[in-house]
């Protein structure tokens, strides 16, 4: 068949195929070997004696090693596993019961979701710059609250070295959970309608409905969602940047504003490196049982 | 006729290239990229002050200043250097200077620098950070000293105050003295890392500038197990108790007005808090500057200075603008103008601090430096990245902060914490 059509003719179709090959597949490639390209070179650097500048030569699992010592590196992962399971549930948590009270047909609707994904829209740098005026117990709450007669009331956290982390998990929560609730919203208004009568016919009251018919449908919804903020928190950086600046002290480091950190403030690229591999590491452990989970389903979907 | 006709109609704008080309070369206007980390402010006025002058001379400015720390400045030096293009000019300072010269050639300056006999009016301390290797690699631009305090005018007068203290007992004395008065942060220090550092470092070269020359500067295993660090960590305690806790992620500047109206009573800062209280309007008679305390009775200087290193180039323009800088830089006027916008002291040993465009606290700071060169307590400061390269300043910072912040750390585990931080960055 392919013989048979003239070679001026599949020159043609090339050059109608001209716009989808440069539109799609040029950025597409370019941008998937800048990824694929940056992290080999990432890596690569990691195992190098790289200091101000990427340097030539071998040093093992030196940089690794060191990272993993530093106490900063111990605190900011432990300080990612507070934050990013606080961060996580509370987003969680709270985009549901938003969601679900949406979903009562109540007047307003619009404008609620509008102003609940709000804060979805503005960037993170804005968010810590204005929680961390919110939480300043000088200027913010704390003042506001002793200024209104209760004069013992204290809400410290931003400056108590135990407690800052928290602040970051308040100001990323209302940051992301109006995304939850819009994932969680588009959910329940997918669920069949045929199974909310049904259980309204056997007798089942609206929290009933909730708790054993409609949420049990969300569980993909939640697990997306789920997925999506971790790779959130664990790639956190302005936030945290714009609040604390992984302060008081060194309180609230993240594996972000480490290997920033080793990077450019303290000239180590190659242990800034290793940290950012760590990081890597970290996000394919989140994302790779996911991506297994997906495609079980669909493994099973295509069975059924 | 044809033929010569085309022959010069090829050869005039020929000629008239070479020639123009040549006139360029004779008068090239001296060109400069320069990149700095001061945008704003007195910092702002006084570098755009320089470009001025720059200008004068005929000279082209062009100056793209990266706001924030001098690491957020370092970041676009990196790139540029990485993209084989530097700038003809840019701030470094400190230990850095040696370290960074390694990574890309950068103009010898030993020329010039004799040609003006400028290496005899400069401290002993700042000829070796800006002459590693044996070469002038980097021209120092202005001193500061980390070890001053301000004391509000307003403050001491609610305590009834009206001597400076001199030593760690007098100050620990009269701060206690503001806070019966009522005043409930008697100290005012920012909550950033470098504040910490200041802290630290006043108390210790208060306490004895010879260990802290042991310990800081040289690493020196018993110095910094010594009895003075410990003290000195005990002293920063108090400092941080007296402090208002709010401040813990503040920059100073965020409230001057507060130890302006007699809120806060004493500031712990470099000169530069002069030049930016002078900018924001408040006046020399709100504050009284004095050096930080200090235990055997002799002055100690804590030092800190801001400097510019040339990357070089080939481009016959940006080589001139170079070297005019390197001589403006070097020019007392050019000093005296710099230092009295921003605060600082000259560099230049022999400058005359007596005209009136200086405050008293300036005379001090330069009459101080004088002495403090001539009985050898002269050292360079942490926390502005004067005594280490970046990677140990930050691992001793990180442990310095960490004790500031939590208060139920022991001065003891402050210096093992201090200790530990070191050996992991060695």
């Amino acid at each position: 068949m392919r013989t048979t059509t003239p070679p001026r003719s599949s020159a043609w179709r090339v050059v109608g195929r001209l716009p989808e090959l440069v539109v799609i597949w040029v950025p597409l490639l370019l941008c998937a070997s800048q990824v694929v390209v940056f992290t080999f070179w990432t890596t690569w650097v990691s195992f190098t004696p790289s200091t101000l500048l990427p340097a030539g030569g071998w040093v093992g699992l030196r940089n690794y090693r060191a990272v993993l010592a530093s106490r900063n590196w111990d605190i900011a992962f432990h300080n990612l596993l507070l934050f990013g399971s606080g961060f996580v549930l509370f987003a969680i948590a709270v985009g549901l019961l938003l969601a679900v009270l949406l979903d009562q047909r109540i007047r307003g609707e619009n404008v609620l979701r509008t102003i609940f994904l709000y804060p979805m829209a503005v960037s993170f740098v804005v968010t810590g710059t204005v929680w961390s005026w919110l939480l300043n117990p000088g200027i913010g709450v704390q003042k506001l609250v002793q200024g209104l007669g209760w004069s013992n009331f204290r809400f410290d956290w931003l400056v108590q070295p135990k407690m800052a982390i928290y602040t970051i998990v308040i100001a990323a929560v209302w940051q992301a959970s109006g995304f939850a609730m819009a994932l969680f919203t588009a959910g329940l208004r997918s669920v069949e309608p045929d199974l909310i009568k049904a259980a309204q016919i056997d007798g089942a009251g609206p929290w009933r409905t909730y708790l054993r018919v409609i949420l049990p449908t969300l569980w993909p919804i939640v697990i997306a969602v789920l997925v999506i903020l971790l790779q959130f928190a664990i790639k956190a950086f302005d936030l945290v940047r714009a609040l604390t600046d992984g302060g008081p002290g060194i309180s609230t480091q993240l594996p972000t504003l480490v290997v920033y950190d080793f990077m450019f403030q303290r000239g180590l690229l190659g242990r800034g490196a290793a940290a950012a591999v760590l990081m890597l590491l970290t996000l394919l452990a989140v994302l790779a049982p996911y991506a297994v989970w997906k495609r079980v389903q669909k493994r099973r979907a295509a069975r059924a | 006729m044809r033929r010569i006709g085309r022959r010069a109609v090829l050869a005039a704008p020929a000629a008239l290239l070479a020639a123009s080309r040549a006139a360029r070369a004779q008068a090239v206007k001296p060109r400069l990229t320069l990149i700095t980390q001061w945008s704003t402010g007195s910092d702002g006025a006084a570098i755009t002050a320089l470009g001025k002058k720059f200008e004068e001379r005929g000279g082209i400015w062009q100056h793209s200043p990266v706001p924030g720390f001098t690491t957020d400045m370092m970041n676009k030096l990196r790139a540029q250097i990485m993209a084989g293009d530097p700038p003809a000019c840019s701030q470094l300072k400190g230990p850095d200077i040696a370290a960074w010269s390694k990574i890309a050639p950068t103009v010898n300056l030993d020329a010039v620098v004799t040609a003006a006999g400028y290496e005899k009016v400069v401290a002993p301390d700042l000829t070796k950070i800006h002459k590693p290797f044996g070469h002038w690699l980097a021209m120092p631009l202005q001193v500061y000293r980390t070890n001053t305090m301000f004391y509000s005018k307003r403050a001491m007068d609610r305590a009834k105050a009206t001597k400076v203290p001199t030593n760690w007992a007098e100050f620990n004395e009269l701060a206690e003295k503001m806070k019966v008065a009522g005043i409930a942060s008697p100290f005012a220090n920012g909550g950033l890392r470098f504040d910490d550092g200041m802290k630290f470092e006043t108390s210790l070269a208060g306490i004895n500038p010879a260990v802290y020359r042991a310990a800081v500067m040289e690493l020196d295993e018993k110095a910094l197990h010594s009895k003075e660090v410990r003290d000195a960590l005990v002293q920063v305690r108090k400092l941080a108790n007296w402090q208002d806790p709010n401040v813990a992620t503040q920059h100073y500047s965020v409230f001057l007005p507060r130890f302006i109206s007699g809120d806060m009573g004493i500031l712990l800062s470099g000169g530069w808090a002069q030049g930016v209280m002078l900018n924001a309007g408040y006046k020399l008679d709100d504050f009284i500057l004095a050096p930080g305390p200090t235990e055997n009775g002799k002055p100690v200087f804590i030092l800190n200075a801001d400097a510019f290193i040339f990357w070089q180039r080939k481009e016959a323009d940006l080589q001139a603008g170079q070297m005019l800088m390197a001589d403006l830089v070097m020019n007392p006027a050019i000093q005296t103008m710099y230092s009295q916008i921003t605060g600082s002291i000259p560099v230049r040993t022999d400058a005359d601090l007596t005209g009136a465009g200086w405050s008293d606290g300036q005379r001090e700071a330069a009459k101080t430096l004088r002495e403090a060169v001539g009985v050898n307590q002269v050292v360079l400061s942490l926390g502005h990245n004067m005594a280490q390269p970046n990677d140990m300043t930050a691992a001793m910072l990180d442990a310095i902060g960490e004790y500031v912040h939590d208060r139920t750390m022991t001065p003891d585990q402050g210096v093992d914490r201090l200790n530990e931080a070191i050996a992991n960055a060695r």
